[in-house]
This record gives C-alpha cells, sequence and structure tokens, in this order.
C-alpha cells in the first residue's frame, strides 16, 4: 500500500525531474557528485543537475568555473572553507530536537572531519532542496544514506587530493579530524582546498560507495554536545518572533509594520459586518485595521490590527469592536463530532474511508470465539501550545514575497501564500529560523498567509504575531477521536480474529490532499495519519482495520498533525484492548504480549529498516520487565498498579521500537492518580547523537504524561474551550514521575525519536490503574472526576 | 518618559507608560532574550530580575519598573559564564529553547536566596516554569549542578569543571526528583559503547 512517505518520494522524484529538465544542457542529466574549488572555497556538490556535468563534459568551463559562474543550482550539503571549515547545510527545522547536529554528525562520520571545525546553516527555501519538510521522526532516517555517502565522497576526494599534493600514494592515506594522513606527513582539509581540487562522481559511483562498518565509527553514537544549545543559554538565539529586517532591507522596502490578527467568532464562513476603531485609535501607534480578502480561503473573515509595534497593535485589538455573520461551523460542537465518531465506528464502510489492513472478514470467527472482547475509546481535542505563539514577517521586493518565521514544511508555506497572494510560482522564499516548538503545528504554514495579506494591503513588511488566546483558537488541532475494537479467544486463550475502526478528522486531507495515501485494493484513499499505529505487530489472527473520515471535525476546525498524531488515538485503544484480552485470557499482559508477538509472516520484519521485526518488539518488553521490577507487580502495595504498554514509533516503514511500564497510585477518595515511576526501553536502531536521543525520549515520555493526565479541551461555539494557561494546563516539574530510561545498543538503520515515545505512556498509565483499582479509563485525557465516577459505580 | 537601569546601564526612553516592559525590552531596546509566551504571567518565558527579584515582564507596565534595577538573560553575566549557564551547556538542557530564558531568570533568583537547595526546593522554585518541551529533567539537574558550581567557584575561585555534557553515558538515564540531593543524575553504571568518545 502506497503510503505517505512513498508519495512523498514520488513528489520528490517528479520535482527533481522538473528541476533537471529546466537546468540540463549537453543532453547529460544524470545526477552525481561534484567537488571544485571556487575562489578559495571548495564546494562539496551531491546531486548536482545536468548542467554542472555537461559544463565540465563539452569542455566549455571545468567544474570550478561552473561553481564559480554559478551556473547551476546543485544540491549541496556542506562546503569546506580554506580555514578548514566545514558548513553544513540543514534544509531540517531546528524546534528542540537538535537535528543539525545529528546531521552534522552524519556528514562528519563519513568525511572524517574535526567536529570542532563544523558549522551549520538553516537554508531558504529553494527548489533544488526538494521538498522541504521536518516531521514524522524521519530526518535521521531519511538522511542517513544520502549525508553519509556526501561525507564519504568528500573524504575520498580530500585523500586522493592531499595523496597528490603530499606525492604519496592513496593506499598509504587515511582521513582524521579533518587531516589527511601519511606516515608522518599530514594536510589539513582547509590546505588541501586553498591548493585546489576536483573531483566528480557518477551517480553510480556515489551510490557504490559503502559506509564504513559500524566498528569504525567515531561519531554516531558518541556522545557530545548539540551545536544550538549555547546560543538557547543567554538570550542569542533568533526564534521567528524575534526577527527584525536588518536597515538595508528596510531601507529599500520600507519599515516594519507591526499586526495582531483579529480572529472571527469560527474558522468557516464568517463574515465582517461592522468595524469601530474609535476606542483602539485612543492607543500610542495604532494606525489602522484592515480586512484581509483571502483568496486562498484560510482567512475567512479577519481582519488585522496595524500599528507601530506589537504592544500597540495587541492592546488596540482588544479594544477593538467588531461584529460577524457568523458562519455554520461555529455551531459544530465536540459532541456532534464525537457523535459522528460512534456512528461512523459502528458500520464503518468506504463510504468515508478505507481497510488499512485487510485479513480476510473477521466476523465469523468472532461469532465462533470462546470469548469476545468488545470496547470502544475516545481522545479529546488537544493543542499544540508551541510556547513561541504564531507569527511570521511578510514583505515584497521586486516583485519576489520573503517570509520570516519557523516552520517545519517550508513548501507547504510558500505554495499557501502563493495561493493567497495569487503569484506565479518561484516568487516566494521562505527563509528559517529557531522554532519555539514545533510538534507538527508548524507543519502547516497558515499562519504566514495573513502576515503576507496584510503586508500586501498596507505597502510595507509587517510582523504578525498571534498572542496566545489567538494561536490556540487558530490552532489546528489534534482532532478528537472514537475507535471501536473487537477480538475474539479461542479455547486456549489465543486470539483469532480482530475488528479495529477509527474514526478523526484527517489532517493530510485537510492539509495537502495530494499526499494521501492509495488505500488497499483500490478502495479509495485514506490518511495514514489518521491510522497509523493500528496496523500494528502482534499476532491476532484475522484482522481488519477500518479508517474512517470524520468530515463533521473537517466542518469546525483544520485537523492537525500533533507529534506521533494517529498514534496518539490508536495506541490508547490497541495498548488498552491487548490488555483486556489479556484478563479475559487470565493471563499477565506483559507474558501475552510476548505471546503474540511471534515475529512470523508480516511481523518478521525486512532489512535494513525493521530488521528483526516484532523480535525487537520482545526484546525491549523483556528488558523493561526486568528494569521496572515487573515479576513484583501482584506485591505491591494497595491501589498501587503497574501497567505497560508497547509502540512501534510512527510507521510500520520505519518503527521504532518502544515499551514502557507505568507505576501508579490512585486515591480512591479523589480520583486523584498519582504517577509514581515510568520506565522505558527504546531501540531505535543506531543513535545518531545519544544525548539528544535521551532528551527526545525524556520530553516525549513527559509529553505523552501531559496528553494523558493534564491537556486536552473540547471544541465549543467556533473554537477550543481552553485557550491559555489555566484552562489549558500542560504538565509542570512538579508532575514529573520518577523515570528510569535505557536504549538497546544497537548499529541498525538510525529511526525516529521525536515522536514515539509520546504515545506508550497513556495506554500504560491506563493499564495500571485497572491493575490498581479494576477500573479502566476509555477516555482520554483520564481525569480524577472520571476514575472516580467509575470507582463508584464498580 | 521611562527611566531604569538595564543590565547595569541607564536607559531613558519615550513610551506609553501601560507598555508592559517585556515589549519595551523587546522592541524598544531591542533585547529579544526575553519571551513572549501566555501573556498572562502563567509561563514564566518572560521572567527578568527587577530590583533583584524575579518578575514576569508581559503583563507588568513599564510604569511600575521606574526608576528600577532590570536584569535580563543578555545581563546576567559577562562572558554568559554564569554558573547556571555553564551548567545549562553541561547538561544539555534546552531543546526548543525558547522558555529557557526565563526558566535561568527564575532559578537565578531562587540560588540567589538558596544556595544550597534540596530536589524538593528546586521542583517548588521551578514548578511555575512552563517547559513545552518538558525539558524538566535536565532543568532540575542543572539547578543542582549550578549550585554546585557556585558554591565550587566561590571557595576554589576555579571555575569550571569539564565543559563537555554530562559525564555518564547518554544510552541510559534516571531521573528521582524525590531523591535525596546529589541523586539526580545519569546513571554512570550501565555505560554502553554510545558512551565513548
Amino acid at each position: 500500500m502506497a503510503r505517505f512517505d512513498d508519495k512523498l518520494a514520488a513528489h520528490q522524484r517528479e520535482l527533481a525531474a522538473a528541476h533537471k529538465t529546466s537546468s540540463s544542457r549537453g543532453g547529460i542529466t544524470r545526477r552525481g557528485f561534484l567537488i571544485g574549488s571556487v575562489a578559495g572555497s571548495t564546494m562539496l556538490a551531491f546531486g548536482v543537475s545536468g548542467a554542472a556535468l555537461a559544463a565540465g563534459a563539452d569542455g566549455k568551463g571545468s567544474a570550478s568555473e561552473t561553481l564559480s559562474a554559478g551556473a547551476f543550482e546543485p544540491t549541496m550539503w556542506y562546503a569546506i572553507a580554506t580555514d578548514g571549515t566545514v558548513t553544513v547545510h540543514i534544509t531540517k527545522s531546528e524546534m528542540g530536537q537538535h537535528v543539525a547536529t545529528s546531521l552534522a554528525r552524519l556528514v562528519v562520520e563519513e568525511l572524517e572531519a574535526d567536529w570542532d571545525s563544523v558549522k551549520v546553516d538553516y537554508v531558504d527555501s529553494a527548489p533544488k532542496w526538494g521538498y522541504m519538510i521536518t516531521g514524522g521522526s524521519w530526518s535521521v532516517h531519511q538522511s542517513y544514506q544520502p549525508l553519509s555517502q556526501a561525507g564519504a565522497a568528500g573524504r575520498i576526494a580530500l585523500i586522493e587530493a592531499g595523496a597528490q599534493q603530499m606525492g604519496v600514494a592513496v593506499e598509504s592515506c587515511k582521513a582524521r579530524k579533518g587531516r589527511v594522513i601519511s606516515g608522518d606527513q599530514s594536510l589539513s582539509y582547509g590546505e588541501i582546498v586553498a591548493a585546489g581540487l576536483e573531483r566528480s562522481f557518477s551517480e553510480e559511483e556515489l551510490a557504490a560507495i559503502e559506509l564504513k562498518p559500524a566498528s569504525e565509527r567515531r561519531v554516531l553514537g558518541t556522545r557530545g554536545n548539540a551545536l544550538d544549545v549555547p546560543p538557547k543559554t543567554n538570550g542569542q538565539a533568533v526564534y521567528g518572533i524575534d526577527y527584525t529586517l536588518p536597515a538595508e532591507i528596510e531601507a529599500r522596502v520600507g519599515k516594519t509594520l507591526h499586526a495582531r490578527p483579529v480572529m472571527p467568532p469560527s474558522r468557516f464562513g464568517c463574515k465582517v459586518t461592522a468595524v469601530d476603531d474609535s476606542e483602539a485609535r485612543k492607543v500610542i501607534g495604532y494606525r489602522q485595521t484592515i480586512e484581509l480578502k483571502d483568496p486562498s480561503g484560510i482567512c475567512q473573515g479577519w481582519l488585522a490590527v496595524i500599528a507601530d509595534n506589537f504592544s500597540a497593535a495587541m492592546r488596540a485589538t482588544d479594544l477593538l469592536k467588531v461584529e460577524w455573520s457568523k458562519g455554520d461551523s461555529y455551531q459544530v460542537d465536540e459532541t456532534a463530532i464525537q457523535a459522528e465518531g460512534q456512528r461512523l465506528v459502528s458500520s464503518p464502510s468506504r463510504d468515508n474511508g478505507s481497510l488499512l489492513v485487510d485479513q480476510g472478514d473477521p466476523a465469523p470467527l468472532l461469532e465462533n470465539a470462546t470469548t469476545t472482547v468488545e470496547s470502544t475509546f475516545t481522545t479529546s481535542s488537544v493543542l499544540h501550545f508551541t510556547l513561541e505563539p504564531a507569527n511570521a514577517l511578510a514583505y515584497e521586493e521586486d516583485g519576489h514575497w520573503h517570509i520570516h518565521c519557523g516552520n517545519q514544511q517550508q513548501s507547504l508555506l510558500t505554495s499557501l501564500v502563493t495561493k493567497a497572494l495569487e503569484l506565479e510560482e518561484g516568487k516566494v522564499t521562505h527563509h528559517q529560523l529557531y522554532l519555539g516548538g514545533g510538534f507538527g503545528r508548524r507543519l502547516h504554514g497558515d499562519y504566514a498567509v495573513p502576515a503576507a495579506l496584510a503586508s500586501k494591503a498596507v505597502g510595507r513588511p509587517v510582523k504578525m504575531i498571534f498572542t496566545r488566546p489567538d494561536d490556540s483558537r487558530f490552532d489546528c488541532v489534534r482532532s478528537p477521536s472514537v475507535q471501536r475494537l473487537r477480538s475474539g479467544l479461542d479455547a486456549e486463550g489465543r486470539v483469532v480474529a480482530s475488528e479495529h475502526a477509527a474514526a478523526a478528522g484527517w489532517p493530510t486531507a485537510a492539509l495537502m490532499p495530494a499526499f494521501m495515501a492509495e488505500a488497499i485494493e483500490g478502495g479509495g484513499k485514506l490518511d495514514s495519519f489518521s491510522i497509523s499505529g493500528a496496523d500494528h505487530w502482534y499476532n491476532v489472527g484475522t484482522q481488519r482495520v477500518w479508517a474512517q473520515q470524520n468530515k463533521v471535525a473537517h466542518e469546525a476546525f483544520v485537523p492537525g498533525y500533533l507529534r506521533s498524531v494517529a498514534p496518539g488515538w490508536t495506541l490508547w485503544a490497541v495498548e488498552q484492548h491487548i490488555d483486556e484480552l489479556a484478563l479475559a485470557a487470565e493471563q499477565d499482559p506483559a507474558e501475552f504480549r510476548l505471546a503474540l508477538l511471534d515475529a512470523e509472516g508480516r511481523n518478521a520484519g525486512k532489512a535494513p529498516v525493521s530488521t528483526g521485526g516484532a523480535e525487537r518488539l520482545r526484546n525491549v518488553l523483556k528488558r523493561v520487565m526486568e528494569k521496572s521490577g515487573w515479576s513484583e507487580r501482584d506485591s505491591l502495595p494497595a491501589d498501587t498498579g503497574m501497567g505497560v504498554a508497547l509502540s512501534f514509533g510512527q510507521e510500520r516503514s520505519m518503527p521504532t521500537w518502544v515499551a514502557c511500564v507505568a507505576r501508579v497510585k490512585v486515591d480512591r477518595a479523589t480520583g486523584e492518580v498519582k504517577l509514581e515511576k515510568l520506565t522505558s526501553v527504546v531501540d531505535a536502531g543506531t543513535l545518531a547523537h545519544p544525548d539528544g536521543a535521551m532528551a527526545q525520549l525524556e520530553g516525549s515520555l513527559l509529553w505523552g504524561v501531559s496528553m494523558a493526565m493534564h491537556e486536552g479541551t473540547e471544541y465549543r461555539e467556533g473554537g477550543p474551550v481552553a485557550q491559555n494557561l489555566g484552562a489549558y494546563q500542560p504538565l509542570r516539574m512538579h508532575q514529573v514521575p520518577q523515570m528510569d530510561l535505557e536504549f538497546v545498543d544497537s548499529t541498525e538503520m538510525p529511526v525516529g525519536l521525536g515522536e514515539p515515545g509520546t504515545t506508550v505512556v497513556a495506554p500504560a498509565i491506563a493499564n495500571a490503574i485497572q491493575h490498581a483499582v479494576g477500573v479502566r479509563l476509555r477516555d482520554l485525557p483520564m481525569r480524577p472526576a472520571a476514575l472516580k465516577a467509575a470507582l463508584s459505580e464498580a | 518618559m521611562a527611566n531604569f537601569t538595564l543590565n547595569g546601564k541607564a536607559v531613558s526612553l519615550e513610551v506609553d507608560p501601560q507598555t508592559p516592559l517585556l515589549w519595551v525590552l523587546r522592541e524598544h531596546l531591542g533585547l529579544t532574550g526575553t519571551k513572549f509566551g501566555c501573556g498572562i504571567a502563567q509561563c514564566g518565558a518572560c521572567t527578568v530580575h527587577l530590583n533583584g527579584t524575579a518578575a514576569r515582564t508581559c503583563v507588568l507596565p513599564v510604569l511600575a519598573a521606574e526608576g528600577g534595577d532590570i536584569v535580563t538573560i543578555e545581563g546576567l553575566a559577562e562572558n554568559d559564564d554564569h554558573p547556571l549557564q555553564q551548567a545549562w551547556v553541561e547538561e544539555q538542557v534546552p531543546q526548543c529553547g525558547y522558555c529557557q530564558s526565563g526558566q535561568i531568570m527564575q532559578a537565578a533568583d531562587f540560588l540567589k536566596n538558596t544556595p544550597d537547595p534540596t530536589d524538593e526546593q528546586v521542583t517548588a522554585a521551578m514548578a511555575g516554569n512552563l517547559c513545552r518541551c518538558m525539558a524538566y529533567v535536565r532543568i532540575h539537574r542543572a539547578v543542582k549542578r549550578a549550585a554546585t558550581i557556585a558554591n565550587e567557584r566561590a571557595t576554589s575561585q576555579v571555575s569550571g569543571q569539564q565543559t563537555d555534557a554530562t559525564a555518564a553515558t547518554a544510552g541510559v538515564g534516571t531521573f528521582d526528583p524525590r531523591a535525596t540531593a546529589g541523586t539526580v543524575s545519569h546513571s554512570a553504571v550501565e555505560e554502553t559503547s554510545h558512551g565513548k568518545v
């Protein structure tokens, strides 16, 4: 079945093909790797378009001349200057995952560069970078092969040139810490570059480069600091909200004006009917209020308050009196959305979605099963609540638009602005900055649109900032969900069949419908981000999984991608359902899981990405049982329980193997749950940056705690009910449990780490609560009132 | 006209007296290290020191700081070498980093008054600062480490320890906020090959 990443890869190929066609000359369109020395700095160019090779091949100029003439736009991953500085170009967004450090490590490992000479730059959007997106925990995994090979190619070229310059045989040379060494002689990379070198690699040569064996690694898997940490301790890191245009740009395009959006009562269909700014005019610095006309449809019934500074815009907005005619979406609330979800999962069909897994019809097996277990699980709307609220600075110069803000999907952002401003393709550039949190919120580029529309309207650069409530109301929330699962056991307690239906708003349908995946058996499209996780690695006999699109949700808001996306709800259901089955089979839930993880058939795994398959999930489960003291589980104090849950990360095609045990103590009188401890063991293959990996695990598990017990809101009257702290309560330090975390030592293919930890925690806690007091909570987040009510019924 | 001392220098500027101090710092004075998070003094991203005490600036009119002594993250220490800043690097605390100026300013006020804090005191002092990336394990650890650094500097006049991250592997991590002082650290016991340099 074609999944999102397959679609993305296909899209990348199309872009690359189009790019090659437009720039190729001389009939050579092969991709290759090219190195040329230009004006004292070597550019190592991977994935060179035809023009460069053609220029060299037909004698019209050497590679270096081509580079210096700028006659082509190769995909350049890094450059080495004559002082030896290696600058790695980062196309991914830096939002807390230290991604630049990990990617630079991939290059440096094979290049054998000196880490202390490494710099990174976060590039502007440009077609040469391909489709620009940072999400899905994909960055290190997808960059591993290309960046490692680019690094290795550079090493080979530097050794060849260094050997020549030293007058020694290539075979006598090795590269270490930015030097080519032969016996007692050595040259630094900077010296070699200064002397000049040229080298090109064909696509075949590049693909044939073997990466170092794991035993030779000197960087990956080792300790080391993140490049972005120091500027984040002294106030020097520049986030989108901090960015101001340099004076020389303002001298050309005008001084920046500041804006705050005025949000309509609901997301869709609102129209402004009256505006009174008489009070707002009293704010010093207030200029005007403008209505935003948006051909792209993102901003329906929006205004923008324009002022000399944001503080004035913020306060003037509060004094503005606006009347709207409300759109229909104002009436669509969470109750209606969830009622539709219940309807969809009770009779799933191709009218509303497709099958993700279909191993035949489980119904006859379920009817003949000795025991059947059926249950329904729900989750509420969740906000991204990035601490840096949405913002963007937009301006036009000579017909070209520039957008400065932190963003996770530059390719979508620029296309949205293109549409909203009714521009030709290629007239918008995104300039990247640090992101004060991403979590999937900034996979959408919607917040750049009102800034650009306002700038167009006033003819000056505009920096627009959303206040916290503005940001919450404009958030592409994690859709609420409803799921129904039904499974059957035979007389021996084996699972013979299982069916699962999940209904939610579909983020991909809302944000980027062209990327919807083809469902199996010609059954239409589905959004894998609405159902991933349900295609788990347990052998549950004949399995069928339905993804259903809750279109009522789409009437109220734009469903978004929130850290981990679908597994945030699918695992909430699957991992509790497995526990329910274990209880029905009168087996220990961990031992029951071990038996289901037989690693046979489709669960055997495939090299190199999922080598070992379910066996690796068994491995982390066994280890977490040891670490957590699972064997003592039945001798815990009263009202104390332990629960387990597993995750395979985001996708079967890139599994991160996660096991988590939660230990809780329940206060029966209040329904309060004290999360005492989390124990987690993770196998993520090779860790490019182990300390960053641990930071992601710590943070993602605590995100899991936060969403399990503290976050969650509901959509009502056109927006989320909770729009700021007070009503919305992400986890604080005093709520952090004891934690005991471990990575499996592995040299397998690196996989994702930003998200996988988030999704195991809630079901582990729910299973622990059930173990502690015999009551199961099926609605997320778990609130004390719900537990108290359930206890009184029990 | 607003007048105050900012990072040791006298400042006078023409500004609407109702403007929150946060925006005076960010927009009028160009110091963007202090952040806008919630706008209702609940997240702590906008924390600075006003007359030596941690203060939330997003709801504080500049009028209320008239004549005051203000220190922001940019002015916390010359050469950015405050024990907290050193500890923040050694423990590799920041993820997105957006809240960290506020966390550090909050912690600096706390440590000044509580140079040998217990784990519970650290937690209580920092509970008002939201970290959306949930880097709490490291924030807690770094505050403790900063206290140690400050005490060592005071006794030996020798600043700094190692500049690399923690002395332990990243392959194993433990956190116990209720442990007695000194035990909140990465475990070095189960060092794996991830720990090699």
